[in-house]
């Protein structure tokens, strides 16, 4: 069982500007059982568009979005409800993912009774199993979300996408909301829950420390397309596309005080994605840009046999 | 050297009922010298940094404390001193700067707003205003003058604020989270623009942050707050490479980082108190390894040892 996503591209239409953004173009991306796919990149770059398509919250334009075989997100919308439950979405804030007039605990009876997954006798007993898989106690059930701390809230969403009983958990900026002092415990809770339900991950974040630490293979993607792909410590440890190494260089680390260059800083801006420049999306900034690189839009091409990477340049 | 800013058992309080946000802070900033303040949210951070500027929101208090700037006692000052004060010698930047500019104004205009408010030697205010946009690197500074602030990216109209704030030259430039709304990227571009606009101004600078990284990258010395109240003070270099507070080492430590274990991070257990529930005893006690009885009974004070200062009966280091 594995995901794969084939060529996907998903266009929107601005009809205000009469103009159109291309969230995605041309991703190809596979993940196996039991892995997790770290994706990186800035605000635009198009990783929550994937998100949305991934767990079928909306159709991709061109392409196909297939789970152990069979598709996701095109279907007729009865179909796509039991197919759903294959997959999950954890999102970034618990303070708005969670209806405020509903205790959690007919939170989580809600997907039960959707998917019809237990009978109305089973429902409170595994409410309560499910709680007490993120850490919740029981008698926590009768709450409602604002009557929790952060981290609890998103121990309920989580728990909330684990009642529908998902091979795989896109987790979008699961931890950037929540307080320091308790991002910790929550991504071992992510990294429990993946080991005892055989749980396959996409991890989506900006933040690349959080990426190292739970990934096996990471896509560092750039407005709509993915510049690298490869297991965690090829992409890290030895990047080669001049945006993985922008990026890896622009993270203050708290470990390495004032390690950070000021000197050499990564120029000008992420461009407009309705407005996308000819040829490689990252050549107005890029310290490599040649000629060539402002005409083709360079193909995802192997580095090594796991690692790729979209620039010519470093190819050569 | 004297201190350009003093805060002596600073307390903020919710007027209404008297519940205590900000719980007996005190900290200096020295002339040229260059502030973090590290603290979760609801750490009393923000309303220490507003504290100084008279800006808290209707409805919180000062209870007790001083601040001094200089000679002047900005709790004791009057309305105008202090508006003297704010923007010309002391200025602030906020997080979001969508709304801490005026988006129905010019972005010429807002700037020459400041000018306007305040007294000043300078002839050509125009000139200056297209020299401080410039300074920041806004490509064109003319165009820049006559746009709104809509049509700027997130990461420009942080560079408007920035420019906006050093027109008068402060010798105080306050930041709250002015980079967390941006890319990491764009982080990295403002981040150095202050540093270079800091080190040729020789500007003091308090910098208010969670984002424990920014701080090990920017600041001289670091200020860690916890659940209202100031935990461990210490040079950039004492506070990450030997912290003496458990919570400081705690949440270094649960932080990931290259080379770390990816399997576990250690976490802090538990959630930070509200301050007014902790206002006797260690706030960080519940969640604290190193917890005693004493802990829950007593209140540590801030002692300091040269450079640095901790609020804990058992400071990680020390002999015991």
């Amino acid at each position: 069982m594995s995901l794969s996503i084939n060529n996907v591209t998903k266009r929107y239409r601005i009809r205000a500007r009469k103009s159109v953004v291309n969230a995605l173009n041309g991703i190809t991306l596979s993940v196996e059982k039991g892995r997790t796919l770290g994706i990186v990149g800035e605000s635009g770059c198009g990783k929550s568009t994937l998100a949305r398509l991934i767990v079928g919250l909306e159709p991709p334009t061109e392409g196909s979005l297939l789970w152990s075989g069979s598709p996701l997100g095109q279907g007729v919308k009865n179909t796509i409800r039991s197919r759903h439950s294959k997959t999950q979405l954890v999102f970034q804030d618990p303070y708005s993912s969670l209806n405020p007039r509903q205790t959690i605990g007919a939170c989580i009876a809600e997907v039960l009774k959707t998917h019809k997954l237990r009978d109305d006798v089973e429902i409170n007993a595994r409410v309560i199993e499910l709680l007490g898989v993120v850490g919740i106690a029981a008698d926590m059930q009768t709450r409602f979300p604002h009557q929790l701390s952060g981290g609890q809230r998103q121990r309920v969403a989580i728990a909330r996408a684990l009642a529908a009983e998902p091979e795989l958990l896109v987790l979008d900026e699961p931890v950037s909301a929540l307080d320091v002092s308790v991002r910790a415990d929550v991504m071992n809770l992510l990294v429990d829950l993946k080991n005892k339900f055989n749980l396959t991950y996409i991890f989506i974040s900006h933040d690349l420390s959080m990426v190292r630490h739970i990934s096996d293979e990471i896509a560092v993607m750039y407005l709509g397309r993915i510049v690298e792909y490869g297991t965690w410590e090829e992409v890290l440890n030895n990047p080669k596309h001049p945006y993985t190494k922008a990026l890896i260089e622009s993270i203050p680390e708290h470990t390495n005080v004032r390690g950070i260059d000021f000197e050499n800083v990564l120029e000008g801006e992420v461009p407009d994605p309705a407005n996308l420049p000819q040829g490689c999306a990252f050549h107005l900034r890029c310290p490599l840009a040649a000629e060539s690189c402002k005409l083709k839009v360079p193909e995802l091409l192997n580095a090594s046999k796991s690692h790729l990477v979209a620039c010519p340049e470093v190819l050569k | 050297m004297s201190n350009l800013l003093e805060i002596k058992n600073l307390s903020v309080v919710i007027s209404e009922d008297k519940r205590v946000l900000v719980n007996d802070v005190s900290f200096e900033i020295k002339p040229g010298e260059a502030v973090g303040v590290v603290g979760e949210s609801g750490s009393g951070k923000t309303l220490s940094a507003l504290s100084i500027l008279g800006l808290l929101a209707r409805g919180l208090k000062i209870e007790t404390g001083e601040i001094r700037f200089k000679d002047a006692d900005l709790l004791k000052c009057s309305a105008e001193d202090l508006r003297n004060i704010r923007g010309k010698e002391i200025a602030m930047i906020y997080q979001d700067p969508m709304t801490a500019l005026n988006p129905v104004m010019k972005i010429g205009e807002q700037l020459q707003e400041v000018l306007d408010s305040h007294q000043h030697q300078i002839s050509d205010q125009k000139a200056h205003i297209l020299n401080g946009l410039a300074a920041v690197g806004i490509a064109d500074p003319n165009r820049a003058f006559d746009s709104y602030p809509h049509e700027f990216s997130g990461g420009m109209r942080q560079r408007v604020m920035i420019a906006m704030s050093l027109l008068l030259s402060p010798e105080l430039l306050i930041a709250d989270e002015p980079t967390t709304a941006l890319d990491v990227t764009i982080q990295r571009q403002i981040l150095a623009l202050v540093a270079k606009e800091r080190k040729r101004r020789k500007m003091s600078m308090l910098w208010i942050t969670h984002d424990l990284g920014v701080v090990a990258n920017l600041v001289d010395r670091v200020i860690v707050m916890y659940a209202g109240r100031v935990v461990e003070t210490g040079t950039v270099d004492e506070i990450f490479k030997a912290p003496k507070h458990p919570y400081t080492a705690g949440l270094l430590a649960s932080l990931p980082a290259a080379g770390r274990d990816r399997e576990r991070l250690e976490s802090i257990p538990g959630v930070p108190p509200k301050p007014w529930q902790v206002l006797n005893t260690c706030a960080f006690a519940p969640r604290c390894k190193e917890a005693r009885d004493i802990c829950s009974s007593h209140r540590p004070e801030l002692t300091s040892n040269n450079s640095s200062s901790v609020a804990c009966f058992f400071p990680l280091g020390a002999k015991q």
